[in-house]
């Protein structure tokens, strides 16, 4: 499935990546199409092991796809060329500091590898942060270890962030400072964003476009706002006699007794006429959160799969 | 490949074992001032420790500088840069090479001296120090293939044992050839034919095992 942002041609576009395939031994990436439109924020959502981190880490060319190909600002990314990373940050969260060593020190170093490097941002950040300059890494508490971590990537002004779960584990209040940062960020147009996280509060609150993906393929992706607005949950009292309309997109998702809750994923004002239509009779029409539509879609394509 | 990046890996790593080599180049020169006190047991126990640290620097050196970037996950941190697999290989392997061969060089030096310093030396005994210095380097550099090849402590550590083996049957044979032990114990320095070809293995063997974690660390597809 490809991804449907507004721009379609390379030069609108910050990442894009073509047909893209990768095999382990117990798990396959299958021919991921995906685009990121420059000055926008993606969120990847998918289940543990659905294949975000190593779509985050072919983008990077930290892994090398088996076939297809990744272009990445303009460049052609591979293992052997380090240049296209000059301008991408990338945090994982299974990315780990030099524990010995303080995060002053480490400042210098990545510091010592980008000319981009923004001093004043970076002591503005440290200080926001609550982050000490001569506290060696291995004092850290997580959440220090994060901002850490964000504190150097962003201090080199990337022109694109690679963020995999970056606020995994971190108390509400850490994950607020993250984010809030995160925000600033976004307000600078020319800066792109692909953010994965379980959290899908976190993602709705930060991306303008969402990317499914389950079990190594992307699933459904469009425009955050229009997911928020088509999809729809509806509770219904029927008969025992009743069954689910034959509507393209509509899913029985619970049922007890008398009451069935169904989810919409292209409601429209129609949708409710041929419902009726059906003789059940319409309780509520509740929007649905990011979540209930990422499991919605998850499991519609796991059935799908499964027919 | 970018010489920039790899200056700064090689003195991120220089510095990272900072710690260590200095213990290391510390351990060796003591171990070596051992050699020179006038008692046979205090003599062998000062050459015994020289052997020992000459192991130890090279094992260390690779669990903290090759095989801990890949289990602390740092080498994800580092890799996120704009550093090349070929960056990162030379860089890696030229501090790794260079770490060892600070103390290892210490050692073989001082040994060296000492033999013509000492008045109880045999001359004839410097003829030998290049052998088995080589052997410890062979070793050193086995063990790092292996971890380069494999990424795996338990591969690594087999080799490890497997080498420190190697290194008692070396000593075995390498004094049961009567040319060698016969120029060991003369009082001028002499190169029989049978240690110039052991030399030239010892060498071929360095060289070789150099020249394959190389190419196994730049042929990896994954960086991570």
């Amino acid at each position: 499935m490809t991804t449907l942002l507004e721009a379609s041609t390379d030069a609108g576009l910050a990442a894009r990546l073509q047909n893209i395939t990768k095999s382990y031994a117990h798990f396959q990436l299958k021919k991921i199409h995906l685009e990121l439109v420059k000055g926008s924020v993606m969120g990847l959502i998918g289940p543990n092991g659905a294949g975000k981190s190593t779509i985050m880490r072919i983008l990077m060319g930290l892994v090398n796809p088996d076939s297809g190909t990744v272009s990445v600002l303009g460049t052609t990314i591979s293992s052997s060329d380090a240049a296209a990373k000059q301008d991408i940050g990338y945090f994982s969260d299974d990315m780990r500091l030099y524990k010995p060593e303080s995060v002053g020190w480490h400042m210098q170093f990545v510091r010592s590898l980008y000319p981009t490097w923004d001093d004043q941002y970076a002591a503005d950040l440290l200080r926001r942060f609550g982050l000490i300059e001569h506290q060696a890494v291995k004092g850290l508490s997580h959440g220090q270890r994060v901002k850490a971590m964000l504190l150097l990537i962003l201090a080199r002004r990337p022109k694109l962030l690679i963020l995999d779960e970056p606020t995994n584990g971190l108390d509400p209040v850490a994950r607020h400072e993250v984010l809030g940062e995160l925000m600033k960020v976004v307000e600078d147009e020319n800066r792109t964003i692909l953010y994965s996280s379980h959290n899908t509060q976190d993602v709705e609150q930060i991306s303008d476009s969402i990317t499914f993906i389950d079990r190594g393929h992307v699933i459904s992706a469009g425009n955050r706002d229009e997911y928020l607005d088509r999809w729809k949950r509806i509770r219904l009292q029927v008969s025992d006699d009743w069954s689910v309309p034959n509507l393209d997109g509509l899913r029985l998702e619970s049922s007890f007794r008398s009451l069935r809750v169904l989810s919409m994923n292209q409601f429209q004002d129609s949708t409710m006429e041929r419902i009726q239509e059906s003789g059940a009779t319409i309780e509520s029409i509740a929007p649905m959160t990011l979540e209930e539509i990422f499991v919605s879609t998850v499991m519609r394509g796991r059935e799908e799969k499964s027919l | 490949m970018n010489l920039q990046a790899v200056k700064i890996l090689f003195l991120k790593d220089l510095f990272l074992s900072r710690r260590q080599l200095f213990a290391y180049f510390a351990a060796g020169l003591a171990s070596s001032a051992l050699t020179t006190i006038p008692n046979p047991t205090v003599s062998f126990v000062g050459f015994l420790l020289m052997i020992t640290v000459a192991i130890a620097s090279g094992i260390h050196l690779i669990g903290t500088l090759m095989l801990s970037e890949s289990t602390d996950q740092t080498r994800l941190f580092v890799m996120s840069m704009p550093i090349s697999l070929l960056d990162y290989s030379v860089g890696k392997i030229a501090v790794i090479l260079t770490t060892y061969l600070i103390p290892w060089s210490a050692m073989f030096a001082s040994s060296a001296i000492l033999t013509f310093v000492l008045p109880t030396s045999k001359h004839g005994s410097f003829a030998v120090l290049p052998a088995i210095f080589l052997f410890l380097l062979c070793a050193f550099l086995i063990q790092l293939v292996t971890a380069v090849v494999s990424e795996s402590v338990g591969w690594t550590i087999s080799v490890m044992v497997g080498c420190n083996v190697g290194l008692n049957v070396f000593f075995m044979q390498l004094f049961a050839s009567p040319e060698i032990s016969a120029a060991a114990k003369s009082d001028s320095v002499s190169w029989p034919p049978v240690l110039i070809q052991l030399l030239t293995v010892e060498l071929l063997i360095a060289a070789g095992a150099l020249v394959t974690a190389f190419i196994a660390q730049t042929r990896k597809r994954d960086l991570v």
